[in-house]
């Protein structure tokens, strides 16, 4: 029995496979040459129009900055659903486990043999670099989310590096004084704020005439500040998101 | 402010108040906290009404607003389109939604957390049904799917969390190849705008047609999957059963119904759309008869409802796609698409009102399954209920769902059976109203009296509520029953004013501002006599599946094998069925 069972699923999973294959060989396979509308456009008024000499973040954060402000409640709404789950595995984990035996329960989601008071399964080694590293790697974490418009880099990948300065940070410190930016509520604070300011500023070009998600700088000399200020806002806010959830991952959270 | 501006307060307003519940979850629990989440939610579900009731002149006199945001250059911008349609799928969206979160205060989930991503849902909805850009609808999908999956299983029923993975498995695996399909329209086009999509494609060599055939089929597909269709269903039962009540409304009364009107915008325009929209319409037909079959051998009386929403979006669908099949701006096309919008707006109120009140009736019985509850009224009052309004409200929906005059399920359902006449599809939804009548008496035996004997969970009715205070249990109860009265009172109103709201949806969906559709006959001699031979076979269907041999066959259907597998294998075979109907149609 087990032996069919097995054989129709390698059956199902070739068909599957196979139909998809099939579907998707006219997409290789095509010749037509490369459109150039947009690519033409954007080489010459892209720099211009929007001050960004990086012209990725000229679209993703010009052009189609309405995309861009999806993705970023896809990414909250992301972490909000993983605290969820994580809040759940833990009240599971509390009522099957004793309390003795934290280490046993390690291969639960959260860690909880690694609570910062017990410091279970640390050494000063890890400690003493990830301190020392921790403010480092958060400066470099600015410098790439304030410098996206001119050289890759921005939003998204200045956050991610945050929310990791702000791991090493969660991880070195010794005592118990937390810095305070491994607190989930301030990290959360600044979370639900840059989230509020990302919808002021979508929503500021109006009151310019420059309408919805419009560059209200768009008539001054400096256009790009609108870049800067929309990857600054991203950045606090994937760094808080993903730190946050790290920090509630190694069992920091209240 | 300029109209451009204002449209898109439907979606920023929700945003809006997504984050003041944000701002609510970090402040102190407390009067603030609280005040500050209700007043995103006032925000988020208040003012976009408003917005619409100041934008309905402009789309009853024909017009639409349309643009780029941000006033970019088209080639490289995001395109949108506020129009009858998106006025209408909004209104539809926000009706619901409001009523979803009142009951939501009641019966929970609670806290700004839930508010938040609740009014985010809803704002995606909104623009989903605004964009006019492919790139961008799939984001709106994306931001639809993923907080679906997060409010599922917020209900911690157990089960909840598998049912919202695997429909997150399914549907992000099939998000992909709407992504592949947007690729290839922009390999061959280089517009991501439907309308520079659709011109673009005019230029094509005919090398190049097979690409255009697979794109369109994949995007289909993917959104037939969000819409569940026939072979492509199997994710919706549980996770629209085990959801909160007040998710499960959302779901099947706007979730599963936005994308299947932001699909039009595409079939409307690109070749083979009309192709497409015949295969979908007999795919509707189908759905509608095997939802109805499978939802009368259910014995859990949430999922039997799920079933049910799969089998109206099958009248939905059915409608809608033979609408685009004879093309939306022949009379024909327009009454077909008034019908399926009428009912997509009609059943959202009836079964969101059937989810509120069956969901009610479990919740305070404490038991799911339609063979062991009984005296459900008994146990409402229990629960605090002096005047059965729970119970009023299930009757309300149950008729409308079984297209009982004068309710509003009665026209939506007439105006379907009675633009398709004599064609395939009118058979077998005509077959598939009279599993509905059964199994929606079969449902309402929840409600009937006990016999002593079969008094098992007496004391339950009675030892509830102990957790929490008298008090917040009687806000509770006021947010509960105002929901559900308000969903019943548009019930009756929807099926008492049909002949004014025919003509509104009517010219609302015709282009130029005249009323083109055909307006149907409601309540002629013929009409009621159909229904009332529903009825009848309803009875005797509901008879016969009670019988020895009827429920040995219904256990057979309840208890097929059903796969996580065999969710991929279907979307698949679909997808690939559907490129070969078109690419038949094409060379044949």
């Amino acid at each position: 029995m087990g032996k069919r069972k097995a054989w129709g699923t390698i059956l199902q999973a070739s068909l599957a496979i196979g139909a998809m294959g099939a579907v998707l060989l006219p997409i290789f396979l095509c010749q037509t040459p490369w459109p150039t509308v947009a690519r033409d456009y954007l080489v010459e008024h892209g720099q211009h129009e929007s001050g960004a000499i990086n012209l990725v973040s000229a679209i993703y954060l010009g052009y189609r900055a309405f995309d861009t402000l999806g993705e970023t409640i896809v990414l909250l709404v992301a972490v909000i659903g993983t605290m969820g789950l994580l809040s759940r595995v833990e009240s599971m984990v509390n009522a099957v486990g004793d309390d003795d035996n934290t280490i046993q329960t390690v291969s639960a989601f959260s860690l909880r043999g690694e609570k910062r008071s017990s410091h279970v399964l640390r050494t000063h080694l890890l400690e003493v670099v990830t301190g020392k590293i921790g403010p480092i790697v958060l400066l470099f974490g600015f410098y790439v989310m304030l410098y996206g418009h001119l050289s890759p880099g921005g939003g998204f990948q200045g956050g991610v590096i945050i929310a990791s300065g702000i791991v090493f940070l969660a991880l070195g410190n010794q005592q118990d004084n937390t810095s305070a930016l491994s607190k989930s509520s301030i990290l959360g604070g600044i979370e639900s704020v840059s989230f509020l300011l990302f919808i002021i500023v979508a929503i500021s070009g109006i009151f310019f005439g420059k309408g919805f998600f419009g560059n209200p700088l768009a008539d001054s000399a400096y256009p790009v500040g609108f870049i800067v200020l929309l990857n600054s806002i991203i950045g606090l806010k994937v760094g808080a998101s993903i730190g946050f959830m790290c920090i509630a991952m190694m069992g920091g959270h209240d | 402010m300029r109209p451009e501006d204002i449209v898109f307060a439907t979606v920023m307003l929700p945003l809006l108040g997504a984050s003041l519940a944000f701002c609510a979850k970090i402040l102190p629990k407390g009067r603030i906290a609280g005040v500050v989440e209700y007043a995103g939610a006032l925000v988020g579900l208040g003012l976009p009404p408003l917005v619409l009731i100041l934008l309905f002149p402009v789309v009853f006199s024909g017009q639409s607003v349309s643009g780029v945001v941000g006033q970019w250059f088209v080639g490289v911008g995001i395109t949108f389109r506020f129009d009858a349609l998106a006025w209408l799928v909004n209104m539809l969206g926000y009706t619901i939604g409001a009523a979803a979160w009142v009951y939501s205060l009641g019966a929970g989930p609670k806290g700004p957390a839930f508010t938040g991503v609740f009014l985010i849902q809803t704002a995606a909805l909104s623009a989903t049904i605004m964009t006019t850009d492919l790139f961008n609808l799939f984001v709106c999908l994306e931001i639809m799917g993923i907080t679906s999956y997060v409010l599922i299983p917020t209900s911690r029923k157990p089960g909840a969390t598998l049912a919202s993975f695997s429909y997150l498995m399914v549907s992000a695996s099939a998000m992909v190849f709407f992504l592949l399909g947007t690729y290839g329209f922009y390999r061959l086009t280089g517009a991501l705008s439907y309308e520079g999509i659709s011109s673009g494609l005019q230029a094509i060599s005919s090398s190049d047609t097979m690409l255009s055939i697979v794109s369109l089929a994949l995007l289909v597909s993917a959104i037939a999957i969000r819409v569940a269709v026939m072979p492509l269903y199997g994710w919706l039962p549980d996770a629209h059963a085990l959801a909160p009540h007040a998710v499960s409304a959302v779901l099947s009364g706007v979730l599963i119904k936005t994308p299947l009107f932001a699909l039009s915008r595409i079939l409307y325009l690109f070749p083979f759309g009309m192709e497409v929209g015949e295969l979908m319409g007999i795919a509707g037909g189908l759905t509608a008869i095997v939802g109805v079959v499978i939802a009368l051998s259910q014995e859990d009386a949430k999922r039997l409802l799920a079933y049910h929403s799969i089998s109206q979006i099958g009248y939905v669908v059915a409608a809608w796609g033979m609408a685009i099949s004879l093309g939306v701006d022949t009379p024909a096309g327009t009454s077909l698409m008034v019908a399926a919008f009428l009912h997509a707006f009609y059943h959202a109120l009836f079964k969101g009102l059937l989810f509120l009140s069956v969901g009610t009736t479990v919740d305070m019985a404490k038991e799911r399954n339609v063979y062991v509850l009984r005296d459900g009224i008994g146990k409402l009052r229990d629960a605090g209920e002096k005047i059965p309004v729970t119970f009023i409200g299930f009757v309300v929906g149950a008729l409308a769902i079984s297209a009982i005059p004068p309710l509003n399920g009665f026209v939506s359902k007439t105006a379907i059976t009675y633009a398709m006449k004599g064609s395939l599809s009118y058979y077998l939804l005509s077959m598939a109203a009279v599993g509905t009548v059964a199994s929606f008496i079969k449902l309402s035996r929840i409600y009937w009296p006990t016999r002593k004997r079969g008094s098992l969970h007496l004391e339950t009715g009675v030892s509830l509520g102990t957790g929490s205070n008298p008090q917040s249990k009687a806000h509770g109860l006021v947010a509960r029953l105002t929901a559900q009265s308000a969903l019943a009172v548009l019930c009756i109103a929807g099926g008492l004013a049909a002949p004014h709201i025919l003509t509104i949806v009517g010219t609302l969906l015709s282009r130029g501002g005249t009323n083109s559709a055909v307006p149907p006959t409601l309540y002629s001699t013929d009409n009621l006599l159909k229904t009332g031979a529903t009825t009848l076979g309803g009875i005797l269907l509901f008879f016969i599946a009670t019988s020895k041999i009827g429920s040995r066959v219904l256990h057979t259907i309840r208890n097929r094998p059903r796969s996580f597998q065999g969710l991929f294998v279907s979307f698949s075979l679909g997808t690939a069925f559907l490129v070969a109907f078109l690419v038949v149609g094409k060379f044949l």
